[in-house]
C-alpha cells in the first residue's frame, strides 16, 4: 500500500507486539525442549512453561486494560460478522478489519486456550510423575500419566494450530497486500476504507497502572503458591527408616535399592532364593533374612508412587527381580550404547547411581541425571 | 616428663591393639581344634596351602565367581571389587587390619563365598590356611 493519502495507524501497541513474539520463540523453545531434548533438559522446559504462564496472564490483563485493537471488546465479534467475514473470504473480497479479524480472534482465544490447557496439564503430569513443581503434593502418578498423554496431544494440536495462524496471516497478507508480519512488527496498519471501526481509534489509551498492579497481585499469588505448594511434601512417598541389616547386608555387595523398585511378589523371590543372588551365594541367617525381607515387603512398589515404582511393577517373569529386565527399563535405556554399561563409572547396569544421582531415594528424577559424557542417541 | 605421657599414652592404648586381633586368635585357635578333629595328621596352617587356595581356579562353584581373586583382585594386599562394582578393601591383614576380628563376620562370608568359588563349604583347615596366609601378608 503506498498510497501516501492513507494514513498509517498504530494498530498493536508495544506490550503486545512484544508478547507475540516472545510467546513465538517461549512456545518454539518449549516446543523443541519437549520433544528433542533429552530427560536431563525438563528444568530448561518447566522454567520455558513458567515464564509463558506469565506472558498468558499478561495477555488476559491486557485484554482488558490495554489499547483498542488489544482490548477482547475489540474482536468479539458476532456470528453475523463472522459468516460475513467467511462470505468475503469466499468470494475474494474479505472485509477488511482493521485488528484481529473474526477467523483471526477465534484463532487468538483458542491460542491462549491450548496454550493454558497444555501448561495446565503440564503441571498435574510433572506434578504426577516426577512428584516435582506445585502439584507434587496433590497429584498420583496414574493422574499425571494421564496428563502427560493430553500435554502431548494438545502440543500436537498446538502445531496444527500455529501453521493454521500463519497460514491465515499469508493469505490475509496477500488478499489485502499489507503484510501482518511487519504490523505485527512496527504496529502500524493503513486506515483504508471500508475499515471495521467500532472502536474509535485511538480513543481508548492503555491503562498501565492497573495492568501493573494486577500484575504484581497475580505474580504475588502465583509465585508465592510456588514456592509454598512445591516445598510440600510430594503423595505418595512415605518415609521409610533406616533399616540397619538392609543397609549393612545389601549394601556390602551392591549399592542398595529402594524397596520401591520391585512388587513384594519379587522381593519374596528375591529373598528365598537368596543362595544363588545373581550368580553368588548371598544367603543370610534366618532372622536377618526374615527382618530384611519384612521391610522390603513393606515399601514395595505397590506402597510408594514415584514413576520408578509405578512403572518397574510389570517385571519379566524369566526374571522377576531383576530391575535391568523390566520392560520399562529396557524401554528408558534403549538408546544407551551398551557399552557405556561397561566403562569405569558405570560398571554394569546395576549401578543406577552411576548416571541417577538420586537412585537411593528411590527418586529418578530426570533432572537428576548426572552421567552425560555420552549422548543418549 | 614428656616421654612419660607419651610412654603412658601407648601404654593405654596397647590393651586396644591386643583386643582389635585377639578375636582373630580365638578363631584360628578354634579352627586348629576343628582342623584336628577333622584331620588326625594336621600339623599346623600353612601360608603356602592358604595361597594356593586365594589363587585357584575352580569350576566347581559358580560360573560367574571362579576364583577368590574374581572379587579381591590378584593381590591381597591390593583392593578388591565386587561384582556390583563395590570396593573392597584389601584382604591382608597389614592393610586392613579389621580383617577376621567380627566372628559372625567370618562365618559368613566363608560359607557364601567358599559356596559361590568352590560350590561347597570350606573344610576348617582351608579356613585357616587362608587366613594364616593374609596374616602373612
Amino acid at each position: 500500500m503506498k498510497n501516501k493519502n492513507i494514513k498509517q495507524i498504530k494498530v498493536w501497541d508495544l506490550p503486545i507486539r512484544i508478547f507475540h513474539w516472545a510467546l513465538l520463540v517461549l512456545i518454539l523453545a518449549a516446543l523443541l525442549s519437549g520433544f528433542f531434548a533429552p530427560e536431563w533438559w525438563l528444568n530448561y522446559h518447566i522454567w520455558i512453561g513458567y515464564v509463558i504462564i506469565g506472558l498468558v496472564i499478561f495477555r488476559l490483563i491486557w485484554g482488558f486494560f490495554g489499547s483498542s485493537y488489544s482490548r477482547f471488546v475489540s474482536f468479539i465479534f458476532s456470528p453475523k460478522i463472522l459468516l460475513e467475514h467467511i462470505k468475503g473470504i469466499n468470494s475474494n473480497q474479505p472485509i477488511y478489519f482493521l485488528g484481529h479479524n473474526p477467523l483471526g480472534a477465534l484463532m487468538v482465544f483458542a491460542l491462549l486456550f491450548v496454550i493454558s490447557a497444555i501448561i495446565i496439564s503440564g503441571l498435574i503430569n510433572l506434578g504426577g510423575i516426577e512428584n516435582q513443581g506445585p502439584f507434587a503434593f496433590l497429584i498420583d502418578y496414574a493422574t499425571g500419566f494421564i496428563a502427560g498423554k493430553w500435554h502431548i496431544f494438545l502440543a500436537y494440536l498446538l502445531i496444527i494450530m500455529i501453521f493454521l495462524h500463519i497460514l491465515g496471516v499469508i493469505f490475509e497478507s496477500k488478499i489485502s497486500r499489507i503484510s501482518l508480519v511487519r504490523a505485527m512488527i512496527n504496529g502500524k496498519k493503513p486506515n483504508l476504507a471500508n475499515l471495521d471501526n467500532k472502536i474509535a481509534i485511538g480513543l481508548i489509551k492503555p491503562q498501565i497502572l492497573p495492568t501493573i498492579s494486577i500484575m504484581a497481585i497475580f505474580a504475588i499469588i502465583f509465585i508465592g503458591g510456588y514456592f509454598l505448594l512445591s516445598r510440600q511434601a510430594p503423595s505418595g512417598f512415605i518415609l521409610m527408616e533406616v533399616n540397619e541389616d538392609f543397609q549393612s547386608e545389601c549394601a556390602d555387595c551392591h549399592e542398595l535399592y529402594s524397596p520401591s523398585l520391585l512388587p513384594a511378589s519379587s522381593w519374596e523371590k528375591m529373598m528365598n532364593e537368596l543362595d544363588n543372588h545373581f550368580g553368588e551365594d548371598a544367603s543370610l541367617d534366618i532372622e536377618t533374612t526374615k527382618n530384611i525381607a519384612a521391610y522390603l515387603r513393606k515399601y514395595s512398589a505397590e506402597n510408594w508412587d514415584s514413576e520408578a515404582s509405578n512403572n518397574f511393577m510389570i517385571v519379566d517373569n524369566k526374571a522377576p527381580y531383576k530391575i535391568s529386565e523390566t520392560p520399562f527399563w529396557k524401554e528408558r535405556h534403549k538408546n544407551i550404547d551398551e557399552n557405556l554399561f561397561k566403562t569405569k563409572p558405570v560398571k554394569g547396569k546395576g549401578n543406577c547411581s552411576a548416571c541417577h544421582a538420586d537412585a537411593e531415594l528411590g527418586y529418578f528424577h530426570d533432572k537428576n541425571i548426572k552421567f552425560r559424557n555420552k549422548p543418549v542417541k | 616428663m614428656r616421654n612419660i605421657i607419651i610412654i603412658l599414652i601407648f601404654l593405654l592404648l596397647f590393651p586396644l591393639t591386643a583386643s582389635i586381633s585377639a578375636p582373630r586368635d580365638d578363631y584360628l585357635g578354634q579352627l586348629e581344634k576343628m582342623a584336628k578333629q577333622f584331620d588326625d595328621s594336621f600339623s599346623g596352617f600353612s601360608v603356602e596351602r592358604g595361597k594356593e587356595l586365594y589363587f585357584r581356579k575352580s569350576t566347581t562353584g559358580k560360573a560367574e565367581t571362579p576364583s577368590c581373586t574374581t572379587c579381591h583382585s590378584d593381590s591381597p594386599l591390593k583392593a578388591g571389587q565386587t561384582r556390583a562394582g563395590k570396593p573392597i578393601d584389601p584382604m591382608a591383614v597389614s592393610k586392613t587390619p579389621s580383617r577376621f576380628t567380627d566372628i559372625e563376620k567370618i562365618e559368613k562370608w566363608f560359607r557364601r563365598n567358599c559356596k559361590s568359588v568352590l560350590g561347597r563349604e570350606c573344610t576348617p583347615i582351608e579356613k585357616g590356611d587362608f587366613i594364616t596366609f593374609l596374616m602373612s601378608q
